[in-house]
């Protein structure tokens, strides 16, 4: 029986090699696209009509940029508005990633890779570091002075303050990653017990079916807080303190 | 952990952003801004039917207090209407009474005007007859003529008396 992290492996489809580095399309770019059309496909065949009493599927799609816009305004208010479509491609993006991960026997997922999640962290984190430096200058620095903590506990303060915004890349990648790879390993283990066992499987088989509902939850979960805590950095960087 | 190993870290980063890039190039330019325009058009033509809403009842509203305005004056106008034809039969009634009255006062007069006429002519001619038996009477008793001219006067002027007694 395969290992339940074979799920994981990467897989070349086409190789491409360019200037000594390796860019082959592999199964995780796959289903990057896999993830980009089904985005595609369910904003513009539900936005079609773009009808003024929306049916269910037009009334989804409102929804999803509805809540994305909401959380926006209410985490880093209304300067924030121009970064919108960003945070809500982030949303989605990682929204159909997880849940066409989902999917038995087809789904990868590349959500499950901590260079794809660290990746979109550091771009998060980079791009919002830029933001509040275009916008407050030398000023932006004072996001890591507290304010009214005693001059003495100053340097420690700052410190800290400095390792927390340094470690956010980290905890927004991480934080998707091992949610994904341990959803996805848990039901994999559990997998292999409903084979080992026979018919004693139902049980394990039961215990999986509850906990891909679960995975589920998760799945969407994970997807806003990768959004919202994009929205919270925004709106340090925004805003300072 | 095949996630651990790092030849598999470049190939995906590059395709990441590619594939990223372009989804966010979809929704930026294409996919938000139609949602957006949708929403916003929901919401004008929700603002505008509730505007219009609000000025169809203020149209009624309107309606209603001319109605209620009509209807005092209508209620206005009956009820002075109605006085004013009271007034004028009452003035009618006032006139007719008068003229009745004034009538029957004429006739009244004419009547006792009539009557005293007719009291006095009995009261000369009672006067006359006294004056008469009178003179029989003496003449009958004392075997006397009298001058009639004397009897009248003595008798008209018991009979002045007794008709100032009457008349008083």
């Amino acid at each position: 029986m395969a290992s339940p992290l074979a799920q994981f492996e990467i897989k070349t489809l086409i190789p491409l090699h360019v200037g000594g580095y390796d860019i082959s399309f592999t199964n995780s770019a796959l289903f990057m696209a896999f993830t980009v059309i089904a985005v595609m496909v369910f904003m513009t065949a539900g936005m079609r009509k773009g009808a003024l009493v929306p049916g269910r599927w037009q009334l989804s799609v409102e929804m999803c940029y509805e809540f994305v816009a909401n959380m926006l305004h209410d985490t880093a208010g209304r300067e924030a508005r121009k970064y919108f479509p960003f945070v809500f491609t982030l949303f989605m993006f990682i929204l159909f990633a997880n849940l066409i991960g989902m999917v038995p026997y087809f789904g990868f997922t590349f959500t499950s890779h901590i260079a794809v999640t660290f990746a979109m962290a550091s771009f998060v984190f980079i791009g919002v570091t830029l933001i509040g430096l275009f916008k407050h200058g030398f000023k932006f620095f004072l996001l890591f002075v507290p304010k009214g903590a005693p001059l003495a506990l100053m340097p420690l303060l700052v410190l800290i303050e400095l390792v927390s915004y340094l470690s956010r890349p980290i905890s927004l990648s991480v934080r998707l990653f091992a949610n994904m790879v341990a959803g996805h390993t848990m039901l994999k283990v559990f997998g292999g017990f409903v084979v080992a066992l026979g018919v004693l499987g139902v049980v394990p088989f039961a215990f999986i079916v509850a906990l891909t509902g679960l995975e589920l939850l998760v799945a969407c979960l994970q997807a806003y807080v990768f959004a919202i805590l994009t929205c919270m950095y925004l709106n340090d960087a925004l805003h300072l303190h | 952990m095949p996630q651990l190993d790092p030849a598999v870290f470049l190939p995906q980063i590059f395709w990441l952003f590619i594939i990223f890039g372009l989804i966010y190039l979809f929704i930026a330019y294409s996919a938000a801004p139609k949602i957006t325009q949708v929403l916003e058009r929901r919401q004008d033509r929700i603002a505008s039917d509730l505007q219009e809403a609000e000025q169809l009842q203020a149209q009624a509203e309107e309606a209603r207090a001319a109605y209620e305005k009509a209807l005092e004056e209508a209620r206005a106008k009956a009820s002075s209407t109605v006085a004013a034809k009271r007034e004028a039969i009452k003035a009618d009634i006032e006139a007719e009474y008068n003229k009745l009255s004034e009538k029957l006062g004429g006739e009244a007069a004419t009547a006792e005007a009539k009557i005293a006429k007719a009291k006095n002519k009995a009261l000369d001619e009672v006067r006359t007859m006294a004056a008469d038996v009178c003179k029989d009477i003496i003449l009958s008793v004392s075997g006397l003529e009298l001058d009639e001219k004397i009897v009248s006067a003595n008798v008209d002027s018991k009979f002045d008396a007794v008709k100032g007694n009457a008349n008083g």
